[in-house]
């Protein structure tokens, strides 16, 4: 009898129970050692096994989220949702919540796993094709978005729902002045299984370009060189030792072959031989990033190729130069999450992190200082970009 | 800044790799594969196990915060512009006991013994290269 009572209670919960046995707090204990465990490693193997319980966890990320703050979530954890293969709709609904957040530091991330996530969009009853629509609106809305990773994973969005081949060039023909950004799109893309146009990752392999010290040419490099190696696979050459000229070409070879497109042999960027004497990266995840190297004559550099420059006019620029040391900090301030401004001067030497709102009154004082004599050299539209990069770091 | 070059200092005079020649490796190789949890690991890599080695790339904390560490991830990027990077990405490097350092901006150069292998926590792989970091400089 009292089994009989035991199956006839125990039924409708077992309809609800989670498939694969977890019990709901389970999730909760799974989410908060992927947002807090102290160990890297153990936050990572947590958050993927949040990403694959699909819904089941959503609840538990949630509520996390709502406790503490959507930006307790940590990257990898938005990270391993974007990349795992779920497709419930609570999962997209989350991504699409996180992406649609402007304030939240990793909707570039939740864009990239909506946009993985559009080549199974549905077709067919005008519903779906409703789902189908808004998506791509949302990725048209973010296809220009300040931030390199929001609208690389909007493109690649709009890249993987293209109708034709010629929709999907239109997509990587965009106007793009971020070499990252060229990199990425087309190696998500090749990721994907399909095959972009392959020239930004041949080019990667040439770049030998940085950013104040920063080898970020190399980095991209290093990118595209394995975007290269999983796609062709055997057909990838062993590379020349050393030899940078000779591996380039026969990875250039193989691409060809196997492509079909015409490509060219990269030209070897490097850094120009006139070397900044200071410079600032503004990394943001709201506004986009910026980088600003100076030259000792007044010139300034934007961008982290410093394809666009400005020329300040020489008095103020001098009285600036004078007063450099304000930028000579002596540590990092703030705590670091996401957005962070580096500070770099090569006399007195300095590189310092500096958190939002962390940026000392001097140094905040100086860089206003810049912006103003940007906007006297008829540079409106690049000292308002710096003003409003800056307007972050600024002390409260 | 101070703390930094007393901490290079100091890791300079302790721990018998600061007099021996470490191998220079890069990122190239230690991330140049398709990590799979349960693979085996390519030979080049397999190769540097419990080598001393110095390998340039950037510090950052394994848990948001500030302060000095004793413990730090070594990575190959500087912006997170890959997003999170993958387990053979990653040199998790432990300074020795009691020493403590600032997390240092832009490029640094580590040396110090490297172990190589999958290590696993409650089943789940949480490394696979770990340092006994004995020098962190500047570049």
């Amino acid at each position: 009898m009292r089994l009989l009572l035991l199956a006839v209670v125990a039924t409708p919960l077992l309809a609800f129970w989670p498939t694969n046995g977890q019990h709901p707090d389970q999730w909760e204990k799974h989410v908060r050692k992927a947002c807090e465990s102290r160990r890297f490693g153990i936050r990572l193997a947590a958050a993927k096994r949040v990403a694959e319980a699909g819904a089941e966890a959503v609840p538990a990320i949630q509520a996390y989220a709502k406790s503490k703050g959507r930006n307790a979530l940590p990257a990898s954890l938005i990270d391993a949702i974007a990349d795992s293969d779920t497709t419930s709709p609570e999962t997209e609904s989350l991504l699409q919540n996180w992406a649609e957040d402007r304030d939240f530091f990793w909707r570039a991330s939740a864009m990239r796993g909506l946009a993985l996530r559009a080549v199974g969009l549905p077709k067919g009853s005008p519903d779906n094709q409703a789902q189908t629509a808004a998506r791509i609106a949302l990725f048209e809305k973010y296809r220009e978005d300040p931030a390199w990773k929001m609208r690389t994973g909007a493109r690649l969005g709009l890249a993987l729902v293209a109708a034709d081949d010629d929709a999907a060039r239109a997509v990587f023909a965009l106007p793009e002045a971020d070499p990252r950004a060229r990199v990425r799109l087309a190696r998500l893309y090749l990721e994907h299984g399909r095959t972009p146009p392959l020239q930004p990752l041949i080019d990667a392999l040439a770049d030998q370009r940085t950013f104040m010290d920063i080898p970020w040419g190399p980095r991209l490099g290093l990118e595209a060189s394995k975007a290269l190696n999983a796609w062709l696979g055997a057909d990838f050459p062993k590379l020349v030792g050393g030899d940078y000229a000779k591996s380039i070409a026969a990875i250039l070879a193989a691409a060809k072959k196997k492509s079909g497109q015409e490509l060219t042999v990269p030209p070897t960027k490097t850094d120009p031989a006139v070397e900044a004497i200071g410079g600032i990266e503004l990394a943001s995840c709201k506004f986009g990033d910026q980088f600003v190297q100076w030259l000792a004559d007044g010139t300034l550099k934007f961008g982290i190729d410093g394809g666009r420059t400005a020329k300040l006019p020489s008095e103020p620029w001098q009285k600036l130069l004078q007063q450099q040391t304000a930028l000579a900090l002596k540590k990092n301030s703030g705590v670091v999450v996401c957005d962070k401004m580096q500070v770099v001067l090569i006399d007195p030497k300095t590189r310092v992190n500096i958190a939002p709102e962390s940026l000392p009154a001097e140094a905040t004082e100086w860089l206003k200082r810049l912006v103003l004599t940007l906007e006297e050299a008829n540079e409106a539209g690049l000292a308002t970009d710096l003003r409003r990069g800056l307007g972050q770091f600024e002390r409260r | 800044m101070l703390r930094a070059t007393l901490t290079f200092l100091l890791l300079s005079s302790i721990g018998e790799t600061a007099c021996s020649d470490p191998e220079p490796v890069g990122f190239p190789v230690l991330a140049g594969f398709e990590y799979k949890e349960g693979m085996t690991l390519p030979k080049e890599v397999t190769d540097l196990d419990e080598r001393v080695v110095e390998i340039r790339g950037f510090m950052r904390r394994e848990f948001a915060g500030s302060g000095p560490v004793n413990s730090f991830m070594l990575i190959n990027d500087a912006c997170g512009c890959n997003g999170t990077p993958m387990m053979n990405e990653i040199v998790f490097c432990t300074l020795p006991e009691d020493v403590t350092m600032d997390i240092l901006p832009g490029v640094v150069t580590v040396t110090g013994k490297l172990y190589v292998g999958e290590e696993k926590e409650d089943g789940d792989v949480i490394l696979i290269y770990a340092m006994d970091a004995d020098t962190v400089t500047a570049n």
